[in-house]
């Protein structure tokens, strides 16, 4: 470590300029994860807040819960180990009742319809005091709904629903749109204009699922771990396949540029390597030398690219899904630092291939 | 006086297709504690070949070399590296300094890799014997010629090994700067109890030398002083 420190720091404009370009890769790299991880998560809050296990869907929805009708009669049917829970589940545009004609405060929306004392509610579901009260996701703040709002929901007839904002919740969005927590009956009253309508669209589980009671009926149920269920939400799968593709390729990027500009350099001081080797310095203490260059430059870009990556985040976190998260920050730093100290090794087999008789012109 | 390194017998061929190039024919050669030796010869005569083996770069064909008394070149690749590190100090044509090391450092690497405490007192008694310790924050680029060969045989002494080679010190030399080099050479030669062999083909230097040899077509013969 002692001569790649003292190398850097001699020539602090030549490694400089590799540390900028690291810093500017590992940046974008931070940054793209940030933005995949926020992006995967409003598309999933609102599932994971729930904090269950299971979710029974009607067979016939084919893994759509908006398709998935069912009974309390296969709510009864189901046996778990835990809770279990009912939910009411059906997208909506809203708007501000109060707004000014001009202004535009639609918002698309999904509304999950829970029972009393249900583990699907979140903690602020208590402040709800009126029969049209709900929560909702405070993201839609930042578009102009406050506490106390009186929203409007359209049925497809026409029919107008009006709900009051009694509180707001953090963390919870649906395929990235806002979620609306309210009772059963404005469930039910809103996507089937009664509040007799014995049907809902899901079963969630806190605990194992050990019977879905299909017997002589048929196959008329299924139940997804809630890993599987998030996979199946449209578009989710391919997206956070599609960043990790970039983020993957991304770091052997850097590994592959870092590796060059090391291998570079290392062939640049053959000929001291060499007269290092001709004085008896031993191949590893020069191959870790030029291994610690490669940590160094990889560790200093990193350090740079993540601070801007916090930075960028304050500012855009309102306007982009931003979202941090430290165990993905650890992992892709070990993943940088790995494929770097790979790209390195190919200067540390440069090393071990100098011929001192040659360096000093024997 | 004890003597610090000795080539036995040794011969060293090379394949040149299917001829054999006899580069060293049959040679002894011993240096002890305190000598100045001088090898010279023209281009291609084997003088580096010659150095090369004696330090443990290249293997002889045949005999052997020892130092302080011990068998050196049949050692491993890994043993002749550790010798060479604290046994032997080398000084080159193009001074063998590290760019981003200053004078000082240059030195004390040797104890930053083996992990010895450094000795200041032998520190400071170094550059100043070698008058280079107004300079010992300087860069090698911020050295003359001169000032960087004088801060290489520094280097060369700073790990007390028991033999100096020195390949051709003074060739970047003027005059003037090359008999000091040389001077000083033979000064901590002499006051260190080093053997320090020395391959040159400048035959103004060798006035300066306890004792020169001549190598001719692989053929090493001593020259009466």
């Amino acid at each position: 470590m002692y001569l790649a420190w003292k190398e850097l720091n001699h020539n602090k404009g030549k490694f400089a300029l590799i540390i900028v370009l690291v810093t500017l890769i590992s940046y974008l790299v931070y940054f793209l994860t940030s933005l995949a991880y926020g992006l995967a998560s409003s598309y999933t809050n609102g599932v994971t807040k729930w904090q269950a296990d299971n979710i029974v869907l009607n067979y016939q929805a084919n893994d759509n819960i908006m398709m998935s009708y069912l009974s309390d009669d296969e709510y009864d049917r189901v046996e778990a180990s835990g809770e279990k829970a009912k939910l009411g589940f059906f997208p909506a545009i809203i708007s501000l009742k109060d707004a000014a004609s001009e202004v535009d405060t639609r918002q698309a929306v999904y509304v999950f319809g829970i029972e009393d004392g249900s583990f699907l509610a979140p903690n602020e579901y208590s402040l709800i005091t009126l029969p049209n009260g709900m929560i909702m996701d405070q993201s839609i703040k930042d578009e102009g709904y406050n506490l106390g709002d009186t929203i409007e929901i359209t049925r497809t007839n026409g029919d107008k629903i009006e709900w009051v904002i009694q509180g707001f919740t953090e963390k919870a969005t649906y395929q990235t749109a806002p979620i609306i927590y309210t009772s059963m009956d404005n469930y039910r009253l809103y996507a089937f204009g009664t509040i007799a309508a014995p049907v809902f669209s899901a079963i969630v589980v806190r605990g194992s699922v050990n019977a879905l009671g299909n017997g002589a009926t048929g196959e008329t149920l299924v139940n997804y771990d809630i890993q599987t269920f998030i996979s199946t939400l449209p578009g989710y799968t391919a997206q956070v396949l599609t960043f990790s593709l970039m983020i993957g390729f991304l770091i052997m990027i850097v590994a592959f540029v870092l590796g060059i500009f090391i291998y570079v350099l290392t062939i640049q001081k053959i000929n001291m390597f060499g007269v290092m080797k001709a004085q008896g310095i031993s191949n590893r203490f020069i191959a870790s030398s030029v291994i610690w260059q490669t940590l160094i430059l990889v560790l200093l870009g990193m350090v740079v690219g993540l601070a801007l990556t916090i930075v960028s985040g304050i500012f855009l976190a309102g306007i982009v899904p931003f979202a941090t998260n430290v165990l993905f920050y650890i992992v892709i730093s070990a993943g940088f630092i790995i494929f770097s100290v790979i790209g390195g090794l190919f200067s540390v087999r440069a090393v071990t291939k100098i011929d001192p008789l040659k360096a000093i012109g024997a | 006086m004890k003597t610090l390194i000795e080539m036995i017998n040794v011969t060293k061929d090379f394949l040149n297709g299917e001829d054999v190039i006899h580069a060293l024919k049959k040679t002894n050669f011993s240096a002890a504690e305190g000598e100045l030796v001088a090898i010279i010869g023209p281009s291609g005569s084997g003088k580096s070949t010659f150095l090369t083996i004696l330090g443990g770069l290249q293997r002889p064909t045949t005999g052997q070399v020892l130092i302080e008394g011990k068998p050196f070149s049949q050692l491993s690749d890994k043993q002749k590296t550790n010798i060479r590190f604290t046994k032997i100090g080398f000084i080159l044509q193009q001074s063998n300094l590290i760019p981003f090391l200053n004078v000082k450092e240059q030195l004390l690497l040797h104890d930053r890799i083996s992990g010895n405490r450094v000795n200041k007192d032998w520190l400071e008694e170094l550059l100043t014997g070698v008058d280079v310790k107004r300079f010992s924050k300087k860069y090698p680029n911020e050295l003359s010629g001169g000032e960087r060969q004088r801060v290489a045989i520094a280097k060369a002494l700073y790990h007390n090994p028991s033999v100096i080679f020195a390949d051709e010190p003074t060739a970047s030399l003027d005059t003037k700067r090359a008999f000091d080099v040389i001077k000083l050479l033979k000064q901590q030669t002499k006051i260190q109890k080093k053997a320090t062999i020395m391959v040159t083909h400048d035959e103004r230097l060798i006035e300066f030398c306890d004792k020169v040899y001549v190598i001719v077509d692989g053929v090493m013969t001593q020259r009466e002083m």
